[in-house]
């Protein structure tokens, strides 16, 4: 079920990203201030847009669980969790990356941007202690449900606190004032962001089709321990 | 087309990329491993499943076998024990395991 598609939406990502890399590489020019060191953002910056969307929409996803108290909304909000938190890293990675060629740090920790990316970070790394913490699995899935709700809540307050804040070291890649992205540039970034989105949607599919099939054995695994074929002859045809 | 200036700044700039490639490729291994246990397991309860029909095949044609067929088939089918209802509940939670 969760496999429907997946072929396509993979072979989309594949040519988004390239299409992406093309573009940042070969057609967006050089920034005037950064210089080569730009070309980072193209990467980092849809990481973080995407990561922050998937965070909330996690927070959704656990809206439905809680309201339909179907067990499938929880696996979309495990998996878009844990999707996330992997772009997160690789947020904060390329961050880092970034900040040690323009700023000649690693890190920054009067920044608001950053500070605030890894708190939100921080507090989704304790969505997995917190969530296999608790055994009986119809009480885990209702309470990683409210965390992820109250936590999907605080990403965009968060991220508004932020650009509200009067520190603006870190550059802003859709500034109101002074100009913002030219064209060519905002195409390729535009791009990089579908590219981005493509791909999370991408291996989140890919692991709940994964997740799928492994519960599916258990199941199949259940059915044929049972002492009689019948249990069997129930199951085979839902495993096909 | 702008030639890439690939001097101080290019070791940063490949340095995010590699990393970024690094990440999905640790991901998709992890997701290969996960699913060659998956094939793997399959393939055993595939030739479980092979086997029991086997022994189910041969155990039937040893009852025809029998003098009395038609009682000995019917201990067959009656004496076999049910399986519990609360099977089918633990099938439909098992869909979701994360």
């Amino acid at each position: 079920m969760y496999g429907k598609g997946l072929r396509s939406l993979s072979i989309a990502t594949v040519a988004a990203l390239a299409v992406g890399l093309s573009l940042v590489f070969f057609y967006a020019p050089l920034d005037a201030d950064q210089g080569f060191i730009q070309k980072i953002f193209y990467l980092h910056v849809p990481l973080a847009i995407v990561a922050l969307l998937g965070f909330v929409a996690g927070g959704v996803f656990a809206i439905l669980h809680l309201r339909s108290g179907d067990s499938r909304w929880d696996a979309y909000s495990y998996v878009s969790i844990h999707m996330s938190v992997i772009f997160g890293v690789a947020v904060l990675i390329t961050g880092s990356i970034w900040a040690k060629a323009s700023w000649g740090h690693w890190w920054v920790w009067d920044e608001p941007t950053l500070v605030s990316f890894l708190i939100v970070f921080l507090m989704y790394a304790t969505y997995y202690p917190f969530r296999y913490a608790i055994e009986d699995r119809d009480r885990q899935a209702r309470y990683a449900s409210v965390f992820a709700i109250t936590a999907g809540a605080f990403v965009p307050l968060n991220f508004t606190a932020v650009r509200l804040a009067e520190s603006l070291v870190h550059p802003r890649v859709f500034a109101t004032t002074g100009g913002g992205l030219p064209g060519s540039m905002m195409l390729t970034f535009l791009v990089c962001l579908a590219a981005m989105a493509l791909l999370w949607v991408t291996l989140v599919k890919f692991e709940l089709t994964a997740k799928s099939a492994s519960g599916q054995l258990k199941r199949l695994r259940r059915a044929l321990d049972a002492p009689s074929p019948a249990a069997a002859s129930r199951i085979a045809p839902e495993v096909r | 087309m702008p030639a890439l200036p690939l001097d101080e700044a290019g070791k940063y700039v490949a340095g995010a990329y590699v990393v970024f490639v690094v990440l999905i490729v640790i991901y998709v291994s992890i997701m290969a491993i996960k699913l060659q246990r998956i094939e793997r397991e399959l393939r055993e309860l595939a030739s479980f499943a092979e086997q029991r029909s086997d022994r189910d095949t041969s155990e039937g044609a040893s009852n025809s076998d029998s003098s009395r067929p038609s009682e000995v088939v019917a201990v067959g089918i009656q004496g076999e024990p049910h399986p519990p209802p609360a099977d089918a509940e633990r099938s439909t939670r098992a869909e979701s395991d994360v």
